[in-house]
Order: C-alpha cells, then sequence, then structure tokens
C-alpha cells in the first residue's frame, strides 16, 4: 500500500480551482459560490436570501466572510452567496475570522431590531432559520430599545397565502421564487428603506391579456389589491427564512415537535413528486416539498401541497357497505358479509354474460396490478380499463409502445436539455405543473425553444417564452403534419440532438393525432414523451390494466405471451382470456344495454367520463355494482357493495411517473385498519376461488415483477387495433350541432374529488371563462366582461367571456368550471357547440 | 456667483456670459470645437488621451475615467451606451445642476465625445426629478444641439450617430448610484444591482453600459481641446485638472469655485471671502455629507483624492460645507442621518435596519434622552453597516456619525451628562416622595 | 434478649400517646399546602375575560413527561377568545403522567399557566384525569365575561400585556377587587 506524500500538491481537476478556506485546502469547481463551498466543508455559514435554486442577492448579508486574493485580503468582508470560488483565494467564514463573526453578528442583531416577538404565535417557531441562526450567531441580549415598525397583520395575500410583514426580513426568496421560477411575479417590494414590504399589485393586471378578476370573483379578498395567485404559491412559504409567509391551512396547527414526518408521494399528477408528510395523532397537517433535484427539486404545486384533506373527511367510509334488498340504502356491515356478497354476485356475474373493472386513474402500480390480474383470473375476462377520461384505440395502440419506457427516454432532465420541446395537446401548468417549471426553467437557462401545439396563447406559453402553433381543436393532427412545410425551423429543431414532443392526455380526444405524432417523431427522430393527467395511469398501463394489453405490456392476443403469464401465475394452460376487452365507452355501453351483469368501479368520477349520461346510465342497469372507494360518490350512490381503502397516505406502494420513475413510497399513518385495493381484491378473488397473490403491497409488486419478466421473455407481437370491435363512437362527440368548436381542458385547482375539503386552495383557482376572439365575440353580440353562454343540444352554460387570440369560431371553456363541461354539454375537446351572449 | 477670481476657470469660464446656455454664446466660446477634432480621430486616440489626461471620475469615486471607457468592448455585437448621471442629491452637493443650467451645451459636447469614443450610439442623461428647471433647460439644450446637427443622425458629416435622451428620476438618493440608477432608466424599482456584471459588460438593458458623471463629461471637450499635457498642468500628479468646489454654509460668499485639485480649505476659505461673521469654523465636509467630516486642524489638508484620503476622508464630490462654532455636532449629525434613514433603498439589511437604528438614538440624544453607552452603541453599529452593505450609501451614512464622535465626543458626552443629571434629580424627587 | 425488652417497646407506645399526634385526618382535616406547593394547573385570563393562552405550545414543548397537548386556534372578527391572532384552541393536561415540575410554568410566555395548591388529582378512571380546557380555565372575576368577545381593553394585544390591569381599572373594577386570576385571593 502507497500513502501519498504530504507534500504532494493536489491535482486540480479540469474546470476546478484551488482555494483555502478556513485554512482548509479545498478543490472546487468553477463558479461554485463560497457559501457551497464551505457547506461541503462542513461550515454552515448563516443566510437568508441565499437559496441554491435561485439566483444571488446578496441581499441579507448574514453571509459575509473574510476573503483574500492573491495575496491581499479585501477590504470588506464579502458576501459568500454571491462571490464565486476563485484560484488561489484565502477564504476566512466566522469560525476562524473574528470579522466575519462580528459582522455576521452584527447583522444578525440588526435583523432583529425590527423583528417582533411573535415566535410564540407564529407558525414558523421552531424551525425557523431566523430563530435558529439567531441562536448560533447572534447575541445574547439585545440593545436596541426604541421603537419598532409596525404592520398591520396579517395579510391575506391569497386565500392561501398570508403576509406578516414585520416578519418578513426582506430577502427576497418569494418574489425571487415568483418571478423566476414560477412566472408568476404577484408579488414584488414595494416602499423603500425601513418601510420596504412585500406587496402585491394594487390594481390591474400584472400581465396585459390577463384582467385581474372582478373583485367579486375573488376569492379572498384582499386588502392590498389583485391576489397573489399562482399555482405554486405555497414554495413561497416553504422558502421563506422567517414566519413572513404562512397558509391558512396550516395556520396555527401544529409546531414541529408535534409532527412526524415521513417522505412520501404526490399522488395528484403524473409527475411523481417527492413530498413530505406531516402528520399529528393520526392526522396529516402539512405537506412539504420534497428535495428530488431528478424529478421536482425542491418546488410543487399547490394542488400537492394542500389538496390532502379528503383523506381526513368526516364522511370517509371506514367500514364495507352493503346495499339493503328491502330498504334500498346502503348499511355497514362486516367484511366477511361484505365479501361474500360481492363474490357471489361477482361469480354470478362472471358465469353469466360477463363483470367489467373500471380502474380510475389513480392507482399505484400494485392496485392497478391487483385489478388487472383480478380481471383476468377471478372475473375471467379483458373488460378492463383504466382511463376514466375521453380515450381511443388509437391511443391503446400508441400506448402500447409506451410500456416499459424508462427515465433513459425522456425525462425531466432530458427536457431542461432539449434544444426544442413540442408540446402537443398538453397545457403543462394545468396538467403536469412540475413539467412546467422544468419547461419554463429550460427556456429561461438554457434558451429551450418550447412551441405549443394549441389554441390560444395561454400563461404556460408565455411563461416557457413559447410560440403558439394554433389550431382549431381537433385540428392538432393536421398541424403536426403541416410543420414539415409551414414551420421548417421548428422541423429542423425537432431533428436537432434532444429535441421532445410532449403529449398530453387530450390527444386521445383528437382523431388522428397519435398517428401524426408518431409520423412526426419518426420523421425528425425526436422522442415522443406521453404525459398522463393522472398519477396512476402511467402504473395502471404498465400492470395492465387495459382491455388489450397484459401486465408488462404484451397484446393480449399474443398467444405466447398469454402462455408466459399463465406458467407465471401458475395457472393451467389457456385459462387467460384471449379475445381484446372493451375500453371504458364499451363497458358502459354494455352495461348500460344489458351486455354485462356486474362492475368492479374503482375510484372514478362519472362526470370526468366522455359520456357522464352513460355512466350514470350503465351503472343503473349494471346488476351489481362494486365500488372500492373512500368517500361517497357518484358511484357509491348506485353500488351494491362498497368496500373502504385506503388512501395514499394510509398505504405503501409506488405511482410510475410520467418518465415511466418508480416512486415509491411507504405507509404514513400506520394503525388505520385502512387496506389498500390490493389486498381488498386478493381477499374478494379468495371468495371467488382465485389467487392473486397481492396480499400487502410487497406481494403484488413482487408478483407484478414477475409477470413482467415472464412477458419479457417472448418477442412482443406488434399490436393490432384490438379494440375495434367493442368501441363505440363516442357518444358525447356528435350531437353538438353548433358552428363553433371547443377546446378545455382542466385547469389545475378545480372541483376534483381529491380537492375536497380545502376551501382556501380552492380560492386560489383560477376564474372560470368562456374564451373566444374578438371577432367570434362581435359575430356573437358579446362584449368583453359580459356572459357568454355555450350550449349544445344537451345543456347550456354561461360564463364570464374573456377576449383571448383563439382563432375564431373557437370557444375555450375549462373541463370543470365547476360542473363538469361533459355533463353540462355532452361534449369534449373539439366538440360543436353554439354561442350567444348570456346574462349571469 | 462669487466675484473673486477663481483660480481656473475652465468649466465655469462660461457662466458668467449672458444666456450663457445659448448655443449661439457657446458657439461663439469655442464651444462645439472638440467635437469636430474628436470626430476625426479613431475612437482608441480619445480613450487614450483621456487616459493619458488622468481625468478622475467626478462622482465621488475618483475612477480613472479613460480606464472606465477602455472596459467598454471594441466590437459593436450588442448596442453600447453612454448613460450621464445626473442625479445630484448629495447633501450639500451642487455642481452639477449649475453646470447644466449655465452650460449645459459642454455636457452634450461630453457626450458626443464620450460616446463616439465608446461606440455608442445612444445617451441617457438621468437627471435628478426635483430639478424641473433644470429638466427643461437641458431639453432645450438638446433640441438646438439635434437642431444644430450636433446630434441624430451622421453628426458633422463624420457618419457618427448619436441620440440623446434626458430622462427625469423620480426622486430617490438611491438612483445615484450607479447600478440603480440603471434600474430606474429601465423603469424599475431603483435598487443597487449585484456585481459583477458590471455595467461595462451588462448593464443598462443589460448591453455594455458606461456611467460618467455629468462633471466629467463635460471636462472632456476641454481635454480634447488643450490636450492632456495642458490638462496635467493643472492639479496633482495623480489627481490632475480642475474642479468645481461647492462652497455652502457660513461662509460670506457661498457658491461654485472652479480650482485645480490640492487646493486647500484655507485657500478656499480666502476665494470665499472667509468665514461669516468671523465666527470662527467648527467642522466641515470635504465632499458631501458621506465624506466624513472634518475640523479646523484640516485646514491645511490638499482637497485631492490622495490628500483627502490621507486625512481620514475622501474627496467625494468637494461639496465643501462649513460650519461654524454656533452647530451642534450632534445635532447636524442627526439630521444627516435622518436623511439616509429616508433614502436608503432597503435591499439590504445594514443600511435598511442600520440606518433607522442609529437615527432613532440620534434623535434621542439630541433630545437630551441619551446615555453614554449609546455612543458605544452608536459606534458598534456604525461599524456593523461600514463596508457590510450592499452599496457605499451604508458607508457614506456612517461616516459623519463616526467622524462626529472622533472629533466632537465631549459633545455628545455632554448631551448623556445633562440627561444623566436629570435622571438623578428625579431619582431624589422620587425619594422625598 | 433481655426479660425487660418487651417492656421497652411498650414504653416507646406509652410515651407517644402523651406527644402531639402528627397523623392529618385527611379527609376530613384539609390543611392548606406551602403557598408555592405545585398543585393543579390554571389557565388564567385577562382583566375583561379573555384568555390569556396563545396556543404557542411551549408548556408542552417543555414537558418533560409529555403530560401537556395543545393545539392552536385562529382569533377571528366573529370570535375572539384572546387578544392578538392566536388562542388555545384545545388544551389537555394529564395528570397520570404530570410529575408537577412547574417546567410549563416557566415556559409559558403570556403568564397564562400557573399553578394553583389543589392537590386532589386521583380517580379511578383514567379518562377523568385528563383535564381539558374547560377543567384548566380560571374562574370569572367581577368583570369578566366569557369568551369569546371582542378585546374589551384596548385596540391590540399590546394594551393588553402592557398595562391590562390599569385598563380594567379603568372600565370600573373597584380597587378591593382583584384583576388577576392567578393571585391567591382570586384562587381562594
Amino acid at each position: 500500500m502507497t500513502m501519498a506524500p504530504e507534500e504532494t500538491e493536489t491535482e486540480v481537476p479540469e474546470g476546478h480551482v484551488k482555494l483555502i478556506v478556513d485554512g482548509e485546502e479545498v478543490i472546487a469547481p468553477k463558479g461554485e459560490l463560497l457559501i457551497r463551498t464551505a457547506e461541503r466543508l462542513g461550515t454552515v455559514i448563516p443566510r437568508f436570501c441565499d437559496h441554491p435554486l435561485l439566483d444571488p442577492a446578496g441581499a441579507c448579508r448574514q453571509c459575509l466572510v473574510e476573503v483574500e486574493m492573491g495575496g491581499r485580503p479585501m477590504p470588506k468582508p464579502q458576501a459568500s452567496c454571491t462571490m464565486t470560488v476563485a484560484d488561489g483565494m484565502v477564504v476566512k467564514t466566522q469560525r476562524t475570522s473574528p470579522v466575519a463573526d462580528k459582522a455576521q453578528q452584527g447583522v444578525m442583531e440588526l435583523l432583529l431590531i425590527n423583528h417582533p416577538l411573535d415566535c410564540p404565535v407564529c407558525d414558523k417557531g421552531g424551525e425557523c432559520p431566523l430563530q435558529n441562526q439567531a441562536m448560533a450567531h447572534g447575541r445574547a441580549s439585545s440593545r436596541f430599545v426604541d421603537t419598532k415598525r409596525t404592520f398591520p397583520k396579517p395579510l391575506p395575500i391569497s386565500s392561501q397565502v398570508l403576509l406578516d410583514r414585520e416578519r418578513c426580513v426582506l430577502c427576497q426568496r418569494c418574489t425571487r421564487f415568483s418571478a423566476q421560477i414560477a412566472g408568476d411575479p404577484f408579488i414584488e417590494l414595494l416602499e423603500r428603506g425601513v418601510h420596504q414590504q412585500v406587496g402585491t399589485a394594487e390594481t390591474a393586471a400584472v400581465f396585459s391579456g390577463t384582467p385581474a378578476p372582478e373583485p367579486s370573483d375573488m376569492a379572498s379578498k384582499t386588502s392590498s389589491g389583485a391576489p397573489f395567485q399562482s399555482y405554486f404559491s405555497g414554495n413561497t412559504i416553504q422558502i421563506c427564512p422567517v414566519g413572513a409567509l404562512t397558509s391558512a391551512a396550516y395556520r396555527f396547527r401544529s409546531r414541529p415537535f408535534d409532527l412526524v414526518s415521513s417522505p412520501s408521494v404526490c399522488e395528484h399528477c403524473s409527475s411523481g413528486c417527492a413530498e413530505r408528510t406531516d402528520f399529528r395523532r393520526g392526522k396529516v397537517m402539512r405537506r412539504l416539498a420534497g428535495d428530488d433535484p431528478d424529478v421536482n427539486e425542491e418546488w410543487i404545486c399547490d394542488k400537492g401541497r394542500f389538496a390532502f384533506r379528503y383523506a381526513a373527511a368526516s364522511d370517509r367510509i371506514r367500514k364495507p357497505l352493503v346495499r339493503d334488498a328491502k330498504t334500498g340504502e346502503l348499511v355497514e356491515t362486516s367484511w366477511t358479509e361484505a365479501l361474500r356478497v360481492a363474490a357471489d354476485a361477482l361469480s354470478k356475474a362472471r358465469d353469466a354474460r360477463g363483470a367489467a373493472v373500471l380502474t380510475g386513474g389513480r392507482l399505484t402500480v400494485e392496485d392497478a396490478y391487483a385489478y388487472s390480474k383480478f380481471a383476468r383470473i377471478a372475473l375471467r375476462t379483458n373488460d378492463i380499463d383504466f382511463r376514466a377520461r375521453a380515450h381511443s384505440a388509437e391511443e391503446l395502440d400508441f400506448l402500447a409502445g409506451v410500456v416499459g419506457t424508462t427515465p433513459d427516454h425522456v425525462s425531466f432532465a432530458a427536457i431542461e436539455r432539449a434544444p426544442t420541446v413540442l408540446c402537443v395537446a398538453i397545457e403543462p401548468e394545468d396538467e403536469a405543473p412540475i413539467v412546467f417549471l422544468r419547461l419554463r426553467k429550460a427556456a429561461l437557462k438554457h434558451s429551450t425553444k418550447v412551441v405549443h401545439v394549441g389554441q390560444w396563447t395561454t400563461s404556460s406559453v408565455r411563461k416557457t417564452n413559447g410560440e403558439l402553433l394554433a389550431c382549431e381543436p381537433g385540428g392538432e393532427a393536421a398541424a403536426l403534419d403541416g410543420i414539415a412545410q409551414h414551420a421548417k425551423d421548428l422541423d429542423a429543431g425537432l431533428a436537432e440532438a434532444g429535441a421532445v414532443i410532449l403529449l398530453g392526455e387530450r390527444a386521445a380526444e383528437v382523431v388522428g393525432l397519435f398517428s401524426a405524432v408518431q409520423r412526426l417523431a419518426e420523421r425528425t427522430g425526436a422522442k415522443v414523451a406521453w404525459i398522463p393527467r393522472r398519477a396512476g395511469e402511467r402504473g395502471a398501463l404498465e400492470a395492465g390494466a387495459a382491455p388489450t394489453l397484459l401486465p408488462g405490456g404484451a397484446a393480449v392476443s399474443d398467444a405466447d405471451a398469454r402462455a408466459a403469464l399463465e406458467s407465471a401465475w401458475r395457472l393451467d394452460a389457456g385459462v387467460l382470456p384471449s379475445s381484446p376487452g372493451r375500453d371504458t365507452t364499451g363497458i358502459l355501453w354494455a352495461a348500460a344495454t344489458g351486455d354485462l351483469d356486474a362492475l368492479v368501479v374503482g375510484g372514478i368520477d362519472p362526470d370526468d367520463l366522455p359520456d357522464p349520461a352513460l355512466a350514470r346510465k350503465a351503472l343503473a342497469a349494471a346488476g351489481f355494482v362494486l365500488s372500492m372507494e373512500m368517500r361517497p360518490s357518484a358511484v357509491t350512490e348506485h353500488a351494491d357493495v362498497v368496500l373502504p381503502i385506503a388512501t395514499v397516505d394510509e398505504k405503501s406502494g409506488r405511482f410510475l411517473n410520467w418518465e415511466g420513475r418508480p416512486r415509491p413510497f411507504t405507509v404514513t399513518l400506520e394503525g388505520t385498519n385502512a387496506l389498500p385495493d390490493c389486498r381488498v381484491l386478493d381477499t374478494l378473488a379468495v371468495e371467488m376461488d382465485a389467487d392473486l397473490f397481492t396480499q400487502t403491497p410487497q406481494a403484488s409488486f413482487a408478483d407484478f415483477e414477475r409477470a413482467v419478466s415472464a412477458g419479457r421473455s417472448v418477442v412482443r407481437e406488434t399490436n393490432g387495433s384490438g379494440t375495434a370491435e367493442h368501441s363505440r363512437p363516442h357518444a358525447g362527440e356528435s350531437n353538438g350541432n353548433g358552428k363553433l368548436k371547443l377546446a378545455t381542458w382542466r385547469q389545475l385547482i378545480d372541483e376534483g374529488s381529491l380537492q375536497a375539503g380545502e376551501p382556501h386552495l380552492a380560492g386560489t383557482a383560477r376564474t372560470a371563462v368562456v374564451r373566444l376572439s374578438a371577432a367570434t365575440a362581435r359575430d356573437h353580440g358579446i362584449e368583453p366582461g359580459e356572459h357568454a353562454t355555450v350550449s349544445t343540444e344537451r345543456g347550456e352554460l354561461t360564463l364570464p367571456a374573456e377576449i383571448a387570440d383563439l382563432p375564431d369560431g373557437v370557444v375555450w371553456v375549462p373541463a370543470r368550471s365547476p360542473v363538469s363541461i361533459r355533463t353540462a354539454l355532452g361534449v369534449g375537446h373539439g366538440g360543436a357547440v353554439s354561442l350567444s351572449g348570456g346574462t349571469a | 456667483m462669487s466675484t473673486a477670481d477663481p483660480v481656473t476657470p475652465v468649466l465655469t469660464k462660461r457662466w458668467l456670459s449672458p444666456n450663457s446656455w445659448r448655443l449661439s454664446v457657446y458657439e461663439q466660446l469655442e464651444g462645439y470645437t472638440a467635437v469636430k477634432k474628436a470626430l476625426s480621430k479613431p475612437p482608441e486616440q480619445i480613450v487614450a488621451l483621456v487616459k493619458d489626461a488622468g481625468l478622475r471620475g467626478r462622482g465621488g469615486a475618483g475612477f480613472p475615467a479613460g480606464v472606465k471607457w477602455s472596459f467598454m468592448p471594441q466590437n459593436e455585437e450588442k448596442r453600447h451606451y453612454l448613460v450621464i448621471n445626473a442625479d445630484e442629491g448629495e447633501p450639500g452637493t451642487c455642481k452639477d445642476i449649475p453646470l447644466m443650467m449655465a452650460d449645459p451645451h459642454s455636457l452634450i459636447e461630453g457626450c458626443v465625445i464620450a460616446a463616439y469614443a465608446m461606440r455608442s450610439h445612444h445617451c441617457f442623461i438621468y437627471v435628478r426629478g426635483e430639478v424641473l428647471h433644470c429638466i427643461r433647460r437641458l431639453h432645450a439644450a438638446v433640441r438646438e444641439a439635434y437642431d444644430a446637427g450636433y446630434l441624430g443622425k451622421d453628426i458633422l458629416g463624420s457618419g457618427f450617430d448619436l441620440d440623446i435622451t434626458v430622462h427625469a428620476g423620480a426622486g430617490a438618493y438611491i438612483c445615484g448610484e450607479e447600478t440603480a440608477l440603471l434600474d430606474s432608466l429601465e423603469g424599475r424599482r431603483g435598487q443597487p444591482r449585484l456585481k459583477p456584471p458590471f455595467p461595462a459588460a451588462a448593464g443598462l438593458y443589460a448591453a455594455p453600459t458606461t456611467v460618467n458623471n455629468v462633471e466629467t463629461i463635460a471636462t472632456v471637450p476641454f481635454i480634447v481641446n488643450g490636450g492632456s499635457d495642458w490638462f496635467r498642468e493643472m492639479g496633482t500628479e495623480k489627481s490632475p485638472g480642475p474642479k468645481i468646489f461647492s462652497i455652502s454654509g457660513h461662509v460670506e460668499r457661498p457658491g461654485q469655485y472652479e480650482a485645480p485639485l490640492g487646493t486647500t480649505l484655507r485657500e478656499l476659505l480666502e476665494l470665499a471671502g472667509g468665514m461669516k461673521d468671523g465666527v470662527p469654523l467648527k467642522f466641515w465636509t470635504p465632499g458631501g455629507s458621506s465624506t466624513p467630516m472634518f475640523t479646523a486642524e484640516h485646514l491645511d489638508v490638499p482637497l485631492d483624492f490622495e490628500g483627502a484620503a490621507e486625512a481620514g476622508s475622501m474627496l467625494g464630490t468637494t461639496a465643501v460645507m462649513v460650519f461654524n462654532e454656533t452647530v451642534s455636532v450632534p445635532w447636524a449629525v442627526m439630521k444627516w442621518t435622518q436623511f439616509y434613514e429616508h433614502e436608503s433603498c432597503g435591499k439590504c439589511t445594514p443600511c435598511r435596519e442600520g440606518t433607522y437604528w442609529l437615527a432613532q438614538v440620534l434623535e434621542r440624544m439630541v433630545e437630551g434622552k441619551g446615555t453614554e453607552e449609546d455612543i458605544d452603541t452608536l459606534l458598534d453599529v456604525c461599524d456593523n453597516i461600514l463596508g457590510r452593505s450592499f452599496c457605499a450609501l451604508g458607508d457614506g451614512a456612517v461616516s459623519p456619525i463616526t467622524s462626529g464622535i472622533q472629533y466632537f465626543r465631549d459633545e455628545f458626552l455632554a448631551l448623556c451628562e445633562t440627561n444623566k443629571s436629570k435622571q438623578s434629580e428625579s431619582a431624589l424627587v422620587g425619594a422625598q416622595a | 434478649m433481655g426479660m425487660f425488652d418487651p417492656l421497652k417497646g411498650f414504653g416507646v407506645t406509652f410515651s407517644t400517646m402523651f406527644k402531639k399526634v402528627v397523623t392529618e385526618q385527611y379527609p376530613e382535616d384539609y390543611y392548606p399546602t406551602a403557598p408555592r406547593y405545585h398543585g393543579r394547573h390554571q389557565l388564567n385570563r385577562h382583566p375583561d375575560g379573555l384568555e390569556k393562552c396563545v396556543g404557542c405550545e411551549l408548556c408542552a414543548w417543555a414537558c418533560p413527561a409529555d403530560a401537556i397537548f395543545v393545539e392552536g386556534g385562529d382569533n377571528t372578527e366573529e370570535a375572539r377568545y384572546s387578544p392578538g391572532e392566536r388562542y388555545g384552541l384545545d388544551y389537555q393536561i394529564n395528570y397520570l403522567r404530570c410529575i408537577g415540575c412547574g417546567l410549563c410554568i416557566e415556559a409559558c410566555p403570556t403568564r397564562s399557566l400557573t399553578m394553583v395548591n389543589f392537590y386532589e388529582l386521583a380517580d379511578d378512571d383514567r379518562q377523568k384525569l385528563i383535564y381539558t380546557k374547560e377543567d384548566l380555565m380560571a374562574p370569572l372575576l367581577p368583570g369578566m365575561e366569557q369568551p369569546p368577545h371582542p378585546m374589551r381593553l384596548g385596540e391590540s394585544e399590546q394594551d393588553y400585556y402592557v398595562h391590562g390591569p390599569e385598563l380594567a381599572r379603568g372600565r370600573g373594577v373597584p380597587s378591593g377587587e382583584t384583576v388577576e386570576t392567578s393571585v391567591e385571593e382570586a384562587i381562594q
């Protein structure tokens, strides 16, 4: 063994520099800030304004250190959060420099002179960087005996965020976050000197084109003008180094020492953000963003942060319910009884005209797999679909190619590095907020060109410095085909290495779009990523909760794949159903017309389905409906048996995010006795004389992996369109007789069932409006600011009208406003509607 | 205007002519002759000339102007900007505004030459918003210059284009700081920017920018006409050239006195007719309130950049404020500190909170409610602000306090003493009751 | 063992018969404790009846036996329980765990939590030994009003903390009556 002699000069790698920090020689990459170099050495320099993901500000002056350059000491202490490392630099932090220590203590004392003695009533108390650093780097007593500067407090700057200006140390983290990261500069510094404060715009719009909401529409009337309306406002609360920004939801709920923190994964969208869930006495108190540089960095959207109260709602179903034959009411019963009733009915249905499964899009991989296996073994059918939304057979064919892709294909990092990103049928800010943040980062930091195929210049387009490739709703496929001719620079951009096409759930509503995307991708070499809106969709796809696909993605029509799966599942050869199943609409149609006897339904809201009326009819008509639910819903209204299941906090499992990245999480709330879907289905299957081996999420996942690896040994057939024979025309889509085309998608914060019980979050939702072009408005006699009525034969919807740069003859309405557009109008994206001036 | 002969009337030589601000008068008095010379030379030569002349910035910091100009990129990939800092707000300073009132064309001519030297085609003059009369005169002068072809496209047939925009500030002292000025010019709140990048790399609208003081730029035409050797005849080796000294306060004839750098206060007082009514001098500032004060001991300190620094102060803007013995130092310091508290932009902690605290302590002291510990607290808080703040405003805010206590500690102590005796009296009264 | 030894033993008994009895006839006789005896806790009130507790949980934090549970709440214009923004929505002390150390008293930033001398903290039901806010709140003294009610003594909590008692006198509480629920007269 050879030891390097001590005198040996340490090699300085390319792109690095050598400097001395507190007498210790250290090699640091060029451009690194001193504060981080010191941190790597274990010296934490106190700071407030510094944040690794925000541009340096140098405002708080708390991180002062002594610096010597080229043998000459700099005359003043330097802010280590703004100074980058340089070769031969000698840095002395508070550990070795009395000057730096004195400077830090001095700044701390100055920060505290106007800070109120609010610690006992402040939400940040106990986890407050100001408290902690004042203890570590401050004076024991105050010399300030004069009058403190005061402000009225608290000031609500949105229905969710409260501002206490007295506590603010003006580090600008929140304003910089809003401006740089979120692109919602609704808060800014106002006034000067000691009266400087964070505030919102007094009047008018921050952005041209989006006028401030009418005061009457504001969820929270603030005394400070236009509210801080951002999907990412919660992050400012988390990065505030004092208690100046607090959330209405968590206000005074608990102290850090009360809380048990557990890492968790967001169950809302398909980004799969890392989170931290803090609970107290069996109840979740708050959620914070976790730090995962590969996925969400340190940010999450407000939905992920605040929408968790549904799990603690008072109407949670905790015990199985069976419909009493006499009264027609659901009554609580034992698990044994409920399972027996369900098993008997399902067995009978299976042996008669069959039973089908609708899983919903919010399942973990383990649960989705259990549904998939349950359908095939216990119900002996391929009638299973995870798509509780508009869907198409074409989509299924496309999805067969998505199965098995991993982050190596397209990842968040790939989006950030991409030279060009084409967003097709997706509104990133509403449907995948973290993807939106990455797109914005890519556009701002790496000059990525972002092009959106859509109908109008939405905030996603604007904030990603994007370009709009405008087309009629339904005309997206033609627009993509026209890129080669009409947008040569975009075509060239997509041909560059690393270019990415992002495809959203709305693509299923546009005929021919999937094939157009594939044509474009093949021609240019750009990679395609499918970004569904719900957290469970990607995992359910992988688990085979689809009518034409087996777990692992092989086609159900593939005999070899079926045989491999039969052996993996230790079944007799040939027992797996071979004919492709029906898709969601097919299943509902069959149930409504008496082709199916029973339905097993997971977390589904009929209002999300392509035809809510059909869904309601099917639920009512089906001989037996088993609902696996957390809370009473439109499905439990029709259910014969309701089996309670666990929320994400109460179970373990994993989501697959849109990248194909597993996002595993463990049980947060132990001892609730709530059972995950996979466990319930396993027991139910046993009652039906079938073994799923999905007793626990762990067992389920192990079995899933076995099934997938079995499938992998078989050469996969190219997928034929299997659902064709079953699919019905989408009931709602053709019945509009209007002349206008409808564009629509769901906004991030709306009436979704997982957002229940959180009024403060609901208050930050964007106002529902009808958007239309100036010419369309003029043609229909609608003045801006008036109401407009959108109608079909099915019904009508009246909302305030707003002018936007839509193509003429197109109107945009949010998919929930709050009523579901499909329930109200019976049409979706691309549907035909009529328009008239309406009254409020 | 003074009646005594200024020592070196260069910048001020036209000031006493009738209608000196008119283009016709300016042209009669060899105006716009330098620009003709300059435009016939390559830009590098102008930069070299200014470097040779040793012209140092007249805004306070004294950075060599030629060196500053040479930081500007030589290519013209991005637009270059020349910004004139005419946001004269330093207490006691009143040289730029009279200059722009009396001789605006010298500034405009300087702008053309400087912009040509830096390959800039757009120059902004950021004038303090409160001096409306000056803004109007400047606007008129710029209009005249455009009409006469000294501005606009193809100036004097040289092929060089320059536009000048006169912009009024909104009343913030901090906008005299060059990066805050740029922010304000861009339409944002005026707060100093993080450096680097320095304005020469990314200044106004992220383009290479040079910010110069009015007096600096107005000096340039004289250097072009007179040459660097002529310029160096005046002043000292390291601080050459003439300088406008703005003498205010308790002197017989306050006003603008142009004298070579290195002149002493004793000489300046002679020019200004001595102390008013013969009341003896108590203290004075060499360059505005942000420069540590001097006392009668410093009458013979040569007022150039080096001399002032050596004596423990700074030359600043050469705004000489003279105070006689009737003025209380703690009171004067309190007034200055109130100014800084009011003008602190709020960006950084030391300046924002420190000036707030200092002002309160000083107000308390002047009211006679201070204690001896307060003096130590003042000094310690000053120490915590000096060199810790984001820009120089914080440094400037503490200099009157530290220098005031340094030279006149007894006066502060006396205020505390009266407080002490008051307190002990009341204690006795309480005991008797 | 000598033959008189048993008698010696009786001698002790005999001589004790003529000494002062030290046995306390509890519960027939109730002896007062030392004034600073650590008995049951009390949650004090401001002179107008508003609660002093701000729900800060510092008592719970200080408690070495984890006997205290607190949850804060938000005062609103409609329902105000304490001056300022925050009040103690839920307050429980588990006397099965409390060791009477008094650290909670020291931790309390508003002097809301104090101890009275009451020591009869025994029961045959565990549930009954978890004292809730209703059990712990100090009784209403003259001039006090059961919250929720608006601030009667001033515009802000500052007025309450700086000169609450004087303001209460100003509102007509006679000088003979106490306005502090924590003082001895009030407790008796």
